[in-house]
């Protein structure tokens, strides 16, 4: 994914302080592209200002509509608004990019990776735990070496995308931050799938991915890093992705 | 009639016409799915990004939808993102975590070698390791362990 193109904190938003438009001021850029008055008090103010803020704002109303933002906006706190218009903003960019998984891709390729990981990890401890245990002097060594190991790709590289993806792998996510390692089994994966009865997932706590000022940085971060380019709105629903079939 | 209408008509108190784009997605059996997709997205939002896509990748999609709906319900504020964070903080550990394993194994294999050599030296040994295809002890030892990395 390239870098980042969704709102920074810099471009208008001052964490709730910033222009809250009407006045003089000019529309924000939701406004702006609503076309409709910027009251004082806008909430979309704050967030999206009146050059760039238009393009992230169109992205954000082709897929979740103004006025549900605006709700969801509602009912997060203040200081937290700032990131939740990021994250929105790069949902909506990446389900642009890509209508049928969106920002799904990016945590099955992560996912992917992890699992990958885990297996090179265990396979090294387990070699290492040989090379540890005293041993006699060299007996003639095994008739074949398995194949070095590397750390696998990042997960911006296509090239470890499957073609399509089986949804009913993903498993509760936020449950436990330690998720991924603990290798949580109990969790039905099949229940984002269309396929069963479709049993909705188990709760997850709201709290384990929001806890502290780190996370904000690092999603600061990673939307930065790791955003897709804002796209324009236009043509971009009929546009299937490349690893798409 | 309202038995055989989808879960998205039952919410959205319409007819559920035969062609309805959401009934093989949002069965009348989980309205839960369709309820949490609609406060996300809307329904009208949801049915646009279904109808632009062919017809054997709307399961797909609909399928992401709702998990992105699902985590934003959960998580207002970072939704899947908090995920995908918390996914690139346990990737970075586990690389961590392998270099220094790595690390770890060079050591005890620069170590075994030395004691390899110092074994060979005293109990004139010859190569411990198979010779090559022209009868020459193969230079390539298997305490060599930095042929494992890349």
């Amino acid at each position: 994914m390239s870098s980042s193109s969704v709102p920074s904190s810099s471009s208008g938003a001052a964490g709730g302080g910033g222009s809250s438009g009407g006045g003089g001021g000019g529309p924000c850029g939701a406004c702006k592209f609503l076309r409709r008055k910027c009251v004082a008090g806008c909430i979309f103010a704050p967030y999206f200002d009146s050059e760039q803020g238009a393009a992230h704002f169109a992205a954000v109303h082709k897929v979740f509509g103004a006025s549900n933002v605006s709700k969801l906006l509602l009912h997060v706190p203040v200081e937290k608004r700032l990131d939740a218009v990021v994250t929105i903003c790069y949902e909506a960019q990446a389900r642009l990019r890509d209508p049928v998984y969106g920002c799904v891709a990016h945590i099955f390729a992560l996912q992917q990776q992890v699992v990958n990981l885990q297996a090179e990890l265990s396979y090294l401890q387990a070699h290492l735990a040989t090379l540890e245990l005293p041993t006699p002097p060299p007996a003639p060594p095994p008739p074949l070496l398995p194949p070095a190991l590397s750390i696998s790709d990042s997960a911006t590289s296509s090239s470890a995308f499957p073609a399509t993806y089986d949804l009913s792998s993903l498993i509760d996510p936020i449950l436990h931050p330690s998720w991924i390692l603990n290798q949580r089994q109990d969790i039905d994966p099949r229940s984002f799938s269309t396929t069963t009865a479709a049993r909705a997932p188990p709760d997850i706590p709201s709290s384990a991915a929001s806890s502290g000022g780190d996370l904000q940085e690092l999603a600061r971060e990673l939307l930065n890093r790791h955003a897709p380019p804002v796209v324009p709105c236009r043509n971009q629903a009929s546009t299937l992705p490349p690893h798409s079939r | 009639m309202n038995s055989g209408r989808c879960a998205a008509c039952k919410h959205l108190r319409r007819r559920c016409p035969s062609d309805c784009v959401f009934s093989p997605y949002f069965p009348a059996n989980n309205p839960r799915r369709f309820a949490y997709v609609h406060k996300i997205y809307g329904a009208s939002n949801v049915g646009k990004i279904l109808k632009d896509l062919p017809v054997n990748r709307q399961a797909e999609a609909a399928d992401s939808l709702y998990y992105e709906a699902y985590c934003r319900i959960k998580d207002p504020v970072y939704g899947c993102v908090g995920l995908i964070t918390i996914l690139h903080q346990q990737i970075y550990n586990a690389q961590c975590q392998l270099a220094r394993i790595q690390a770890e194994i060079a050591a005890l294999g620069t170590q075994s070698q030395s004691e390899v050599q110092q074994y060979q030296q005293v109990e004139n040994v010859g190569p411990s390791f198979l010779p090559d295809q022209n009868g020459v002890p193969n230079s390539t030892s298997y305490y060599d362990l930095s042929t494992w990395f890349d």
